[in-house]
């Protein structure tokens, strides 16, 4: 076994510049950032018997304030990306297949990370700009325990962790919260590339950490396809997230995307579409912020976004364990309050209900590529190569 | 994995079922209602407009009414507006902006109208002292705020002790912080002073009922819990002694008045308002409820009052004539007649955990506000024989009481 199968390591950062217009009360906001700086590692010393992963994500230190991406909310920001937390994940996980050349095997999984919810995050797809529905399509950044069973192209996957969101880039799980909450997957692999999921999540008081608040209930389904070269890819994803007190519903939010890229030589390109529901809930001082918790159980309103992406880039620098990809996404929003009369009016807040944001960019990285994020052991689809050239780890 | 072509697309084609089953079994939709009534309507007088902000709590004195303002609009809510209430339609005189607040919650003026006092939310978390020397130009004396108030001072109740005259804070909870309940004496308005605070609420506590030395805190899930400051036995502002809880049904208390009867005498009651999950504008929930205190140790919820479609927020009572207004944000304003025994009623006006319907009961003697289009009545206030009420969406309503 050579030193690049047992440990990988990798970085990247992505210095963007990003103009949204308006962005807020009819003003236009230009503003630069590097955003989605990591550090990757995974040691597997016994192969797939013992694998220990780690993300340290550096968005607190560079991204405080928020990134600007209209619509987007969560963990007390909004119109603005949050920074996630300092220790983004770390797991151990040991996984066993049933046969040496099989598939099918089981594994357990403990650490911080994903709960097995929804589609891969956001930081491992095409887009430098979140998706909207990120806290509708993923539950992340818990201390979760994971089990992990797949059968031929079946993978069933039952998770518990603590239903409280971070709170702050250094925060860290509540231990009293620890195992409130419980999510499962079901995902259905009939061909290398080609995953369908669906999954069901039970939240307990996500935005109010000491208890007491709004439980959430999470449907996800979503079919994911990518060509054996990974050169093309489509994602295809319905999510929906219940509000409940107690047994009843209070409000849902939906979401549907599709996303899809191309890849060729060094140029590449992508598409999304997304409508999605989100909460409009009361505003700080900070306009862009959130209170956390809310200080009762009402939001101001609910707003439907239609969001259209493109973004092109070109691979000008792959050296071969070093790559900057400039690139150029733009995205055109709408949006439409969906409870009227509403507390949240987008043309009195925003003077328009159309939105436009343009950003310009380079990635880099090194080492490592960054891997899918979200799934763990057996439950990744494509089972991981027995030899891994130098440090080309993307299908851990 | 290797599979040929008829297994894969008969894979394919149970996979796409199985999907398009998923996701027609989740589809489902918020329910939007209009509220019944069969009570008589109140007549209303006229209608003072705010439209660049959303408009929070209402205090009215004399000729002149004070309402503050709520979250984002057009424009922050962190105005005081000034009304000329003396004819039928309220007119705009001036407004105070409030630096470094988003939502100004409530607003009371002192029993002796000399101050009024104005809470801030969020962060930094304070209330607003004011001269009323001149009640159309409110004059800052001070702004009292502390590392404890910092989170947002929810509600600030303002009531005399003993001859001292106190703010009551009901501070929220943030990140890390519980909420917690402060007490500042104002005997100095230019610096008040902290003599007690305490950390309570389930998660929050929204807002607190102070009367003849007894102080009612709502604990939201906790319920209420009774407190004697200085009206019950050995208890103080700086000390105050619990003297019992409940938690009322479905917990969410926001707030509560003890009704005194101006007839009888009798303390009996205090009526709870349950603050359930809604939507500006659309959607509200929360029942009131009817708490016997009669027994500080040992209160019990004997009765409760609800409104499909709608939710309650706050009260003002007519203790002479025994009707609770109540404002019920989507539903308007609702006028309860609440004399006589409450805990008493028939079978069929029972709930199935024993307690009176006041609805069923036919207690419901007035409505206001269901013919003006959509509001959301956040507060309202009884002087004389008028009611204003504050809403949300369109500003200030005077209406003829029952």
């Amino acid at each position: 076994m050579r030193a690049g199968d047992i440990f990988g390591l990798g970085a990247q950062a992505i210095g963007v510049v990003t103009r949204v217009s308006p962005a807020i009360h009819g003003r236009d906001l230009t503003e630069g950032y590097l955003s989605q700086p990591a550090l990757m590692a995974v040691l597997s010393p016994w192969g797939e018997a013992l694998t220990l992963k780690a993300t340290v994500n550096l968005e607190g230190l560079t991204i405080e304030r928020g990134e600007l991406t209209p619509g987007i909310y969560g963990e007390g920001y909004i119109d603005r990306r949050h920074p996630h937390t300092y220790l983004h994940e770390l797991l151990v996980t040991s996984a066993h297949r049933f046969r040496p050349d099989g598939v099918s095997g089981a594994s357990i999984t403990v650490g911080k990370g994903f709960a097995p919810f929804g589609t891969d995050d956001p930081m491992a797809r095409p887009f430098e700009k979140y998706p909207i529905n990120h806290h509708l399509a993923q539950i992340l950044e818990r201390a979760v325990a994971i089990g992990a069973v797949r059968a031929g192209p079946w993978i069933f996957e039952a998770g518990a962790f603590n239903g409280d969101e971070p709170t702050g880039p250094g925060d860290v799980p509540n231990r009293n919260r620890y195992w409130d909450s419980w999510s499962g997957r079901i995902t259905f692999v009939p061909w290398p590339q080609g995953e369908f999921q669906t999954s069901y999540a039970r939240v307990k008081s996500p935005e109010n950490p000491t208890g007491g608040g709004a439980d959430q209930r999470k449907q996800s389904a979503s079919i994911r396809l990518e060509d054996v070269q990974h050169s093309g890819y489509a994602l295809f994803e319905w999510a929906r997230t219940g509000d409940y007190v107690g047994s009843g519903r209070t409000f849902s939010f939906t979401s549907l995307l599709a996303e899809t890229s191309a890849r060729y030589d060094r140029m590449s390109g992508a598409l999304r579409i997304e409508s999605t529901e989100r909460p409009d809930e009361q505003r700080l001082l900070d306009e862009f912020r959130t209170p956390v918790p809310g200080t009762d159980l009402s939001i101001a309103g609910r707003s439907r976004w239609t969001i259209i992406s493109g973004r092109v880039a070109a691979n000008v620098v792959n050296a071969r364990s070093f790559t900057i990809e400039p690139f150029a996404e733009v995205g055109r929003a709408k949006v439409s309050p969906t409870l009227r009369p509403s507390g949240f009016d987008p043309r009195q807040f925003y003077g328009s209900d159309r939105i436009w944001s343009v950003s310009v960019g380079a990635r880099l990285a090194f080492g490592m590529p960054h891997m899918r994020m979200g799934r763990y052991g057996v439950a990744i689809a494509e089972k991981p190569r027995a030899k891994m050239g130098g440090m080309n780890m993307d299908n851990m | 994995m290797q599979t040929d072509a008829s297994a894969m697309r008969i894979l394919m084609n149970r996979s796409i079922l199985w999907c398009a089953v998923f996701l027609a079994s989740a589809c489902g939709s918020d329910k939007s209602v209009t509220p019944p009534t069969t009570s008589h309507a109140l007549t209303t007088l006229g209608e003072g407009r705010v439209t660049e902000r959303f408009t929070g709590e209402i205090w009215v004195r004399g000729n002149i009414a004070y309402t503050t303002t709520w979250g984002s609009r057009s424009a922050l809510g962190n105005a005081i507006k000034i009304w000329d209430v003396s004819g039928n339609v309220p007119a705009l005189v001036d407004s105070v902006i409030v630096p470094n607040a988003s939502t100004l919650g409530d607003i009371q003026a002192s029993d002796d109208g000399q101050l009024l006092i104005v809470a801030t939310e969020f962060s930094p978390g304070s209330i607003m002292i004011y001269s009323l020397a001149d009640p159309v130009k409110p004059q800052l004396i001070s702004r009292y705020m502390t590392a404890l108030t910092a989170p947002g001072v929810h509600t600030a109740e303002v009531q005399r002790v003993n001859g001292v005259l106190y703010a009551f804070l009901s501070v929220d909870p943030a990140s890390g912080t519980p909420a917690r309940l402060v007490i500042a004496d104002l005997s100095n308005p230019a610096a008040p002073t902290q003599v007690f605070t305490a950390v309570m609420g389930s998660p929050y506590v929204h807002d607190v009922f102070v009367r003849d030395g007894i102080l009612m805190t709502a604990l939201w899930n906790q319920g209420i819990t009774i407190w004697d400051i200085g009206g019950a036995g050995n208890g103080s502002v700086s000390n105050p002694i619990a003297l019992g809880n409940v938690q009322t049904v479905g917990g969410q208390v926001h707030n509560i008045w003890w009704f005194h009867n101006g007839v009888t005498g009798e303390k009996r009651y205090a009526f709870v308002g349950q603050e359930g999950p809604g939507a500006v504008g659309v959607a509200s929930s929360g029942d009131i409820h009817v708490v016997d205190v009669s027994n500080f140790a040992s209160p019990h919820e004997v009765a409760f009052y609800h409104l499909d479609g709608a939710g309650t927020h706050n009260f003002s009572v007519d203790e002479t004539r025994g009707v609770l207004y109540a404002a019920y944000y989507n539903g308007g304003v609702r006028a309860i007649d609440i004399t006589g025994d409450l805990s008493s009623c028939s079978a069929a006006d029972r709930s199935a955990d024993g307690r009176c319907d006041l609805a069923k009961m036919g207690r419901e003697v007035a409505h206001g506000l269901g013919d003006v289009g959509p509001v959301y009545v956040w507060g309202v206030q009884l002087v004389g024989s008028t009611l204003f009420a504050s809403d949300m969406l369109n500003g200030i309503w005077k209406l003829t009481a029952q």
